[in-house]
């Protein structure tokens, strides 16, 4: 392998999204022979960067290539390039809590099987990568899932190490990991690079990766920028590794002069301990000439940040990293900026849930009077007035609508169509449009709906409006509690069906449309998701016992209400107001 | 030091069932362990050593394949049986759609006086620096925003115990430490804790370390003990290195003064322990 790993003016939205973007023109280039760490803060972006790279996230501009190769191909650029995918290997965070078979030689067999070894060379690999990430071949035959959570992201670099990648894109390796996991971890990416391979980390843990890394990249608020090692390093202030911390708290005291240690070895851009070691014992032999010249403790400490970052080299580049951790706070990913910015009155806590059921039932019911199709274009007109306000926060569900459309368009012609003589007939089909439409303006006036409230305001809503049934015997409060958990339940299963989409393309190495899971793949995929759905309900279960919920109270006990406000009353006036118009119209024509 | 055990092992076994219906090769090989009242346990040790298990078992909830007994003091906490883990992953663990929500329906929950309910859940956010993101949906939250939420929650009821299983492991170090703050926090407030890391520089030297090989406890005492070495400061005579653990940095700086000739006393295991040991040995 000789080539390197391009990216130019890459830009990537959330979900696509060209408005909120994640990376926005990032160019970066990736050489083989070389370890480049990716560095940031959590949500700077590293995870979409490597993502990116892998292929597993669509590109809004830009291109990426390797080797002169580009990674979509096709005239809409929508396919991407299989003999690529099978030049490297992605561990994706969470990459150990993904699994698919019974055991974990079946799992090392899938991760194998795009390359098509023979048995033998599959046997020879897997135990190749065992032995270097330091798993017993015993664990072989147990079911992943009962293995520890390090086990298992052992075996996670083990599925990538069989496949004998010329690169491995890497995201927060060592986390996890042991003392010895980690040293197996330096050791496996330093002969990847002795055989003159490629890496891409993206990590946190400076500490042990930086001392091999050839070059790091800092990535904050979806932008990149490359950076030396040592001032990268710096970059992270507060939180530098702590040789360099240390180093800077004893010149603080004057426990050490300014310029030592000056001699250092390894790659490492901080000294060794024994280097440290030697200094101040060799300043504590001169002695003499610290009377006083120091800071008090605390004022070094301090000062131990701020000193660090003037021995960086290069004070631009420095202080303009430096001052991501000095303001303190975290980053925010692009989806959750959208999120923030959300008008107030778009957000789930604004409108009471009563209003708005009521408001959609009312709605509802107007559409359903329509019927005809000439009456239903009249009232698309007045259910597309009432959307549009919400528009914003409806555009995740124009996918569902999309395919409903399409659905319906089939499902007419079909109604329509008489065979002898074959022809269409509108007549036949009319009661099915009328119904059909019907259908959609309801999913239409619905979609907001989802939005505009959460899944306890919603509960309580029910708990306040319909408590008094619960003394006569209604258990109206796990009504509640039930519809409450269904609200909350849902998003999460199809938030685990992406994940696994993602890992077909990872894993499976499917060169489909991103998103989706290839039709070969369903029957491999369906149980591990029905299992890790499983999974999910244990977890929240326990969760929700801890809690308490194992039990209903006498009494409930509300720390908050919904309010019926003036805001609830307008919406609700405005759908009615809507619904009043549409009847007379429809009477005039 | 307060006696009242907070939780009570012992002789506990833990064997996992298997698919297969055998029981395998137990997590848990016989385990006696408690905590203390307001105590710190730092809790260490390789992977697949069985520290997962354990939190699980200290939480009450593993029910099956498990022997020996279980003893807990907390009246509340027990009518539930359970005691809240906070995870690597915490997502399932949070019920409401906000940070805000998913405080204020615990408190509900444990029967707290409904007018406080409110101010209580708000402070606990507070305390946490999460004041300005308490309305945000749960699912554009960062992991450390959402630990930091189920910390909250822990503070909100006044938990007497917290039992926290690698919370670091995904945090950049800014958050990392800001977490362990807050939990650190916590504990001066009289909350005991029993924290699992890999990352040794979390260690302070008044804490107890309890390491943990192949499903037992090999070691139970202070932080500081861990790291001595025999009056040579021979390598490898301590027990962190024959457990293949990783010293922070400020120890392994404090051994190599050592070999030098310049025996800190007490030894240091965070970088300011370590430059105040310097000051105070030239002092």
């Amino acid at each position: 392998m000789k080539g390197s790993w391009l990216m130019q003016d890459v830009s990537v939205g959330a979900g696509g999204d060209a408005k909120k973007l994640l990376l926005e023109r990032v160019s970066a280039e990736f050489r083989p022979g070389e370890i480049t760490l990716l560095i940031g803060h959590n949500g700077a972006g590293k995870s979409t960067l490597l993502e990116t790279l892998a292929g597993l996230r669509k590109l809004n501009d830009g291109s990426i290539s390797l080797d002169g190769e580009p990674l979509w191909m096709g005239r809409k650029r929508n396919k991407l390039n299989r003999a690529l995918l099978l030049s490297f290997g992605i561990a994706m965070q969470q990459s150990e809590s993904q699994w698919f078979a019974p055991n974990a030689r079946e799992e090392l067999l899938y991760s194998l099987r795009p390359y098509k070894p023979s048995a033998e060379e599959a046997e020879r690999r897997i135990q190749a990568a065992l032995q270097s990430i330091g798993l017993q071949p015993d664990l072989l035959e147990r079911d992943p899932w009962t293995l520890s959570g390090g086990q298992q992201r052992r075996l996670a670099i083990a599925c990538l190490l069989a496949c004998e990648p010329d690169w491995l894109l890497l995201d927060e390796p060592t986390a996890g990991l042991d003392a010895d996991g980690t040293r197996r971890l330096c050791a496996i990416l330093e002969a990847h690079r002795a055989a003159w391979r490629g890496a891409v980390v993206a990590t946190h843990d400076l500490e042990a990766l930086l001392p091999l890394a050839d070059r790091v990249v800092v990535v904050r608020r979806g932008e990149v920028r490359e950076a030396a090692p040592a001032e990268a390093a710096l970059a992270l202030a507060a939180a530098a590794p702590q040789a360099l911390r240390a180093q800077a708290l004893l010149r603080g005291t004057a426990a050490l002069p300014p310029e030592a240690p000056a001699q250092r070895s390894g790659g490492a851009p901080w000294p060794t301990p024994r280097e440290l070691a030697a200094e101040l014992a060799r300043e504590r032999r001169r002695g003499g000439n610290r009377g006083g010249a120091g800071e008090p403790l605390a004022e070094a400490a301090r000062n131990a940040t701020a000193a660090a970052s003037d021995t960086a080299s290069a004070p631009a580049a420095a202080s303009d990293t430096a001052s991501a951790p000095a303001d303190g706070k975290p980053e925010t990913s692009g989806a959750a900026r959208a999120q923030i910015e959300r008008a107030v009155w778009l957000r789930p806590d604004y409108f009471d849930p009563r209003a708005v059921v009521l408001a959609y039932f009312l709605l509802s019911a107007f559409v359903l009077y329509l019927g005809s199709i000439k009456e239903l274009a009249v009232g698309a007109i007045v259910v597309v007035a009432a959307a549009a306000p919400f528009s914003s926060i409806m555009r995740k569900w124009w996918k569902v609508l999309r395919g409903f459309a399409i659905v319906s368009i089939i499902l007419l012609l079909i109604g329509g169509l008489s065979w002898s003589p074959l022809a269409f007939s509108w007549a036949k089909a009319e009661p099915a449009a009328v119904k059909l439409s019907q259908l959609m303006l309801i999913m239409v006036i619905g979609m907001p709906m989802l939005e505009l409230m959460t899944p306890l305001r919603l509960q309580r809503a029910i708990q306040q409006t319909f408590g008094w049934m619960a003394r006569i015997g209604i258990p109206i409060h796990s009504v509640g509690l039930l519809i409450m958990l269904i609200f909350r339940f849902i998003p999460l299963l199809g938030r685990e069906w992406e994940r696994f989409a993602k890992l077909a393309h990872a894993r499976g190495k499917a060169a489909s449309r991103l998103g989706t899971v290839p039709i070969r793949m369903l029957r491999v995929i369906f149980i591990p998701f029905v299992r890790s759905i499983l999974r999910i309900a244990e977890e929240m279960a326990d969760a929700l016992e801890a809690r308490g919920y194992g039990s209903m109270p006498a009494k409930p006990v509300y720390g908050f209400r919904v309010a019926f406000r003036r805001s609830d009353a307008l919406m609700l006036g405005l759908a009615a107001l809507g619904g009043f118009l549409l009847l007379i119209i429809i009477r005039l024509l | 030091m307060q006696e009242k055990a907070e939780i009570m092992l012992e002789g506990v076994t833990v064997t996992p069932a298997l698919w297969n219906g055998n029981g395998g090769e137990p997590i848990l090989k016989g385990v006696s362990f408690s905590v203390r009242s307001g105590e710190w346990v730092t809790l260490i040790g390789g992977n697949g050593s069985g520290k997962s298990t354990m939190m699980k078992v200290l939480a009450g909830m593993l029910t099956k394949g498990i022997s020996g007994m279980i003893a807990r003091q907390n009246a509340r906490e027990a009518s539930s049986g359970i005691i809240p883990l906070v995870l690597q992953q915490p997502d399932a663990g949070i019920i409401g759609a906000t940070p805000w929500e998913d405080i204020v329906s615990l408190l509900e929950r444990n029967g707290a006086e409904a007018s406080t309910i409110i101010a209580k859940a708000e402070e606990a956010l507070r305390s946490v620096g999460l004041e300005e993101r308490m309305r945000q949906p749960v699912e554009t939250l960062s992991g450390g925003q959402k630990q930091l939420t189920a910390i909250a929650g822990c503070m909100a009821v006044n938990a007497s115990i917290l039992l926290l299983d690698e919370v670091t492991s995904m945090l950049d170090p800014i958050m990392s430490r800001e977490v362990l703050n807050g939990v650190r926090a916590l504990h001066r407030d009289g909350s005991a804790v029993v924290w699992v890391t890999q990352k040794l520089e979390e260690l302070r030297s008044g804490d107890r370390v309890v390491i943990m090989h192949d499903g037992e406890i090999r070691f139970d005492g202070k932080a500081s003990e861990l790291f001595r070495r025999d009056s040579r400061g021979e390598a490898n005579s301590s027990i962190a290195e024959r457990y293949g653990l990783e010293p922070p940095y400020a120890v392994r700086t404090a051994w190599e003064l050592q070999r030098e000739g310049i025996l800190l006393e007490p030894l240091p295991l965070t970088i300011e322990e370590l430059a105040e040991a310097v000051l105070n040995d030239e002092g």
